[in-house]
This record gives structure tokens, C-alpha cells and sequence, in this order.
């Protein structure tokens, strides 16, 4: 193994193991792209081969049919514990992104992530976000607490020194764990070819022609099929793929439909009390 | 006196249009140290107390909030009047209309051009009161929320908050030239860019006619000015 990647994942699965002596009841977050399940398999190398917590899956109903093929198949693989939350309520109210992207994604992700944590009495999460994608993510901790209503203060962290991480404690409903949040996408993708992890076919170019008819398109990054367009993109390998982030300078989740400043100012508006 | 509260006036924002009238003699920047988040409703219920309320108001159901008029400075003056002054005589129904059209815009049912037009008829409204009650009670205060409603969808826009800027200048021009008394212009925050929208920023804003000698002060440290200024020892 390359030695930097052997930091990052010496690093990762520490931290994992921090998580699962903090905590009474974790759980990590798995949407089965290639972030989730480097983390997945990080924790199940944490712990010798088997997960020792449930792996949650948020089924919006409306991702693509190879996400849930995989998720499937690989839970079988890896004997994860699979809990696959969805709400209901808004799925047989008929919510989806033509109704308004950003209330169908509070909706059919958020709200059903929050009734899972209620439900199960999660305290800790372990969830696949890296500092590198997006503005806003580099200004996460390794460990970052959230209240009920998930409001992160981001404007009030401590910092994360020597390796010290904040502990539980009254203030916080649950805490968020991030385990690969120093990995960039680059990384990911080495890390998965380092480790012949199993991927999405939908990150690859012919795969995406042979089943969608798209020439030279690949999905970069995977999400529900209504909000998620593929890039211009000839990888159909991991190598490939790897040679091509190397030298892009175009934003990992530019395939992602939300406007970004757009729904930067719903949250925040939202998070005012004006909607 | 009379108090123009003006809802995300930005300090840059007047230097930039060269708003004379709404920096009058003395103005300066407030500080928001102690809030967490720059909420409308927490900040001027803050002003009118003098205390901190953003853990007395909860996000929810902020704007239902009202003070009674004794946790306020409005009783040292003999009469007062209040013109859609967030938790106190917020004109509910305006408001409510201009969130229902923010969260349409935000949910792909509505457009700019609809709200912009609710928020400017709404401000013509209120400024038209505003006017006709100034020289008859001891105190007015109205509060007007056009450069923080415009500037959530258009902050980006040079032109519309140009526009914005010089509406709230022309207002204060009105008020300077029908009064002697002392003017207080104050912000509850100011505002930055996302792109074409507008954040609030902490930068909030005052001014006055004549010299207070503060230096940043807190938003909370006006009502002892004003009671001053009703003749009252502060409470």
C-alpha cells in the first residue's frame, strides 16, 4: 500500500474506534457510492472483518436501479447489519423532486434520517464526507455534534488538536463522526483500486452507454436519479478515473441538480425562521 | 424622537450609494457579540429590551412573539407610536405574505418579480403611516424591512439594491427635513452576497443627528440612550 494512503487509513480507522468506545449506540450512514463504502469497509477493517453496528441506507424510493442492486449484493458480501430508512409518509404523499428539490430532499432524507435516529436512539453516526467537496464541508470536525433539529454551529467548534475529539456530553442529540473527512475524491479512488473494492457501475463510462445509451458520460457522484446528470467523461476504469481527477478542475458534485446558492439560502433563510 | 429601524441596512451598502442622510452626524457599526445567529425577530425584541432574547424567543414561533409595551422603552415617552416594529406591532399579515412568497420563489412556484412586488407595495404602505405620524406623538418608531427582503433573493444585483438604497435615503431625507429631534437610524444586521442572494452579515448599522460618542456599541445598549432621552433615568 502506497504510504500516505496507509496514513489516511490508519488515521480513518482509528478514529472509528474512538466512535465505537464514545458511544452507546452508533450506526454509519451508506448510500453505497464509493465514499460510504471505502468508510464501510474501513469499519470493517476497524473491526477485524464484521461491522459491529448497523449500516443505515436512506431509500428516497427514487435512486437509481443499480444503487439498490449494489447495496443488496454488498450487504450480503460484507453480513452487514442493513436498516433501510424511508419515510413513508411522504413516499404515499407523493413527494418528489417535481414538487421542489430541496422540500423532497428534507422530506424523504432528512425527516426520515431523524425518525431512524429517534427510533433506534442513535447517539453517533458515521457518515463518508471529505473536506474537499464542497466549501461548507471544509469546515467540519472529525467529531461534530448536532441537535435534534440536526443545526450544526459551525461558528462554535472546538478545535481538534493531538487528537483530541469532542466527548458526549447533555448539549447534543447526536454526534456525527467523519472518519475519511482528510481524504480527498483522489484519494477515494486510489484507496478503492488499492483495496479492489467493489464499485457502482454508474461511475463508469461504457457501463453508463451500454445502460443509459449516453456516449462518453459517467456519474461522478451518485445520488437520486431525478437530481443527479452524469459529466463528460471517457473513464470506463478505475485507472481511468484516477488519471482523469488528476488533472479536472471542475467540482466533484457539479452533477448534483440544487443550485447551490440557491439552496445555501433556503437552509439559512430556514434556519432564520423565515420558512 | 423618532427611531427608523431598517431591517439589514449594511454599512458598506450606504458608503457604496452614498447615503448622507442615513449616516447623519454620527454613525457607526453595532456588534452582534452574544448572538449566535443574526435572527430579525431576537434582535430588535433585543432593542426594544435592552436585554438579550435569543433564548427567550424560539426560532419556530419567533414571529408570533410580542412584548408587552412595559418590557419596552415605549412607556417613558407620554406618546408613543410604534409602526410594524417586529415583536411588538408587527403587521403579521404583510409579513406572513412576503414568507409565503419567499418559500414559493424557493419552491420553484413563484417568482423575484411577484415578491419584489409584494415587498416594495408593502413598504409604500408603511412608509405612507410612517410619515403621517411623525410631529404628533413623542416618540415614532417604524420599522421597515425593504433592503433585507429585497436583498434575500437580489443582494447579488447592483442595480435593484441601488434602488433600495436610495428609496431608504429619500426617507430619511423626509424625516431630517420635518424634524428637530433626535433621529436614530438603526440596523438590526447588515447583509453579505451568495451569489445573486444576500446573507445577514453582523455587520449591523447606526447613526444619529447628533453625537453620542459610541464606539461599537451593542444593540442592547440603546434603550438606556433613548430613556435618556425621554428624561428618564434608565431602568
Amino acid at each position: 500500500m502506497e504510504n500516505y494512503l496507509l496514513d489516511l487509513e490508519r488515521k480513518s480507522i482509528s478514529l472509528i474506534r474512538e466512535a465505537k468506545a464514545q458511544f452507546r449506540n452508533l450506526g454509519c450512514l451508506w448510500s453505497t457510492g464509493k465514499d460510504s463504502t471505502a468508510t464501510v469497509w474501513l469499519c470493517r477493517k476497524a473491526f477485524f472483518g464484521k461491522v459491529p453496528f448497523p449500516v443505515i441506507h436512506i431509500d428516497t424510493g427514487c435512486k437509481f436501479p443499480e444503487i439498490y442492486e449494489f447495496r443488496d449484493r454488498i450487504a450480503k458480501e460484507w453480513d452487514l447489519d442493513l436498516i433501510v430508512a424511508r419515510n413513508g409518509e411522504a413516499l404515499e404523499k407523493g413527494m418528489s423532486p417535481e414538487k421542489g428539490k430541496l422540500d423532497c430532499c428534507t422530506q424523504l432524507k432528512t425527516e426520515a434520517l431523524r425518525d431512524l435516529i429517534k427510533e433506534k436512539e442513535f447517539d453517533a453516526l458515521i457518515l463518508a464526507i471529505r473536506r474537499d467537496e464542497h466549501g461548507i464541508r471544509a469546515k467540519e470536525r472529525y467529531f461534530s455534534p448536532r441537535d435534534e433539529e440536526f443545526h450544526w454551529r459551525y461558528k462554535d467548534q472546538p478545535a481538534e488538536m493531538w487528537d483530541l475529539y469532542v466527548k458526549p456530553s447533555e448539549d447534543f442529540s447526536h454526534m456525527r463522526v467523519h472518519p475519511i473527512l482528510h481524504w480527498t475524491e483522489l484519494d477515494v479512488w486510489k484507496y478503492v483500486k488499492q483495496e479492489k473494492l467493489p464499485i457502482n457501475p454508474l461511475y463508469f463510462a461504457d457501463y453508463v452507454k451500454k445502460a443509459y445509451g449516453l456516449e462518453n458520460m459517467r456519474y461522478r457522484s451518485l445520488g437520486c436519479k431525478p437530481c443527479t446528470v452524469p459529466i463528460a467523461s471517457k473513464a470506463a476504469t478505475i485507472d481511468e478515473v484516477v488519471e482523469e481527477l488528476a488533472i479536472t478542475k471542475i467540482p466533484e458534485r457539479s452533477g448534483r441538480a440544487q443550485d447551490k446558492e440557491k439552496a445555501y439560502m433556503m437552509q439559512k433563510l430556514r434556519s432564520l425562521g423565515y420558512m | 424622537m423618532i427611531i427608523l429601524g431598517l431591517d439589514a441596512l449594511d454599512f458598506s451598502m450606504i458608503e457604496r450609494c452614498r447615503c448622507r442622510n442615513l449616516m447623519q452626524t454620527e454613525c457607526g457599526q453595532t456588534s452582534l457579540s452574544g448572538f449566535q445567529l443574526e435572527r430579525t425577530v431576537v434582535l430588535w425584541a433585543s432593542f426594544l429590551t435592552g436585554k438579550n432574547m435569543e433564548s427567550a424567543i424560539p426560532v419556530k414561533t419567533q414571529w408570533e412573539f410580542k412584548l408587552k409595551p412595559e418590557e419596552t422603552f415605549f412607556p417613558v415617552f407620554k406618546t408613543y407610536e410604534a409602526i410594524d416594529v417586529p415583536a411588538f406591532s408587527l403587521k403579521e399579515k404583510q409579513h406572513a405574505e412576503e414568507r409565503r412568497l419567499l418559500k414559493a420563489y424557493f419552491d420553484g412556484e413563484g417568482t423575484v418579480e411577484e415578491y419584489d412586488a409584494v415587498v416594495w407595495k408593502n413598504h409604500e404602505e408603511n412608509k405612507k403611516v410612517f410619515l403621517d405620524a411623525l410631529g404628533r406623538f413623542d416618540m415614532v418608531m417604524a420599522y421597515f424591512d425593504l433592503a433585507d427582503a429585497i436583498g434575500h433573493l437580489s443582494f447579488g444585483i447592483p442595480e435593484k439594491m441601488d434602488k433600495v438604497y436610495k428609496e431608504l435615503e429619500e426617507t430619511a431625507q423626509e424625516v431630517k427635513s420635518s424634524s428637530n429631534e433626535l433621529v436614530l437610524v438603526i440596523s438590526d444586521h447588515g447583509m453579505k452576497p451568495v451569489g445573486r442572494y444576500g446573507d445577514h452579515s453582523r455587520n449591523g448599522f447606526y447613526s444619529a443627528n447628533r453625537k453620542l460618542g459610541l464606539n461599537l456599541p451593542r444593540i442592547t445598549d440603546f434603550r438606556q440612550i433613548i430613556e435618556g432621552v425621554a428624561g428618564n433615568e434608565p431602568s
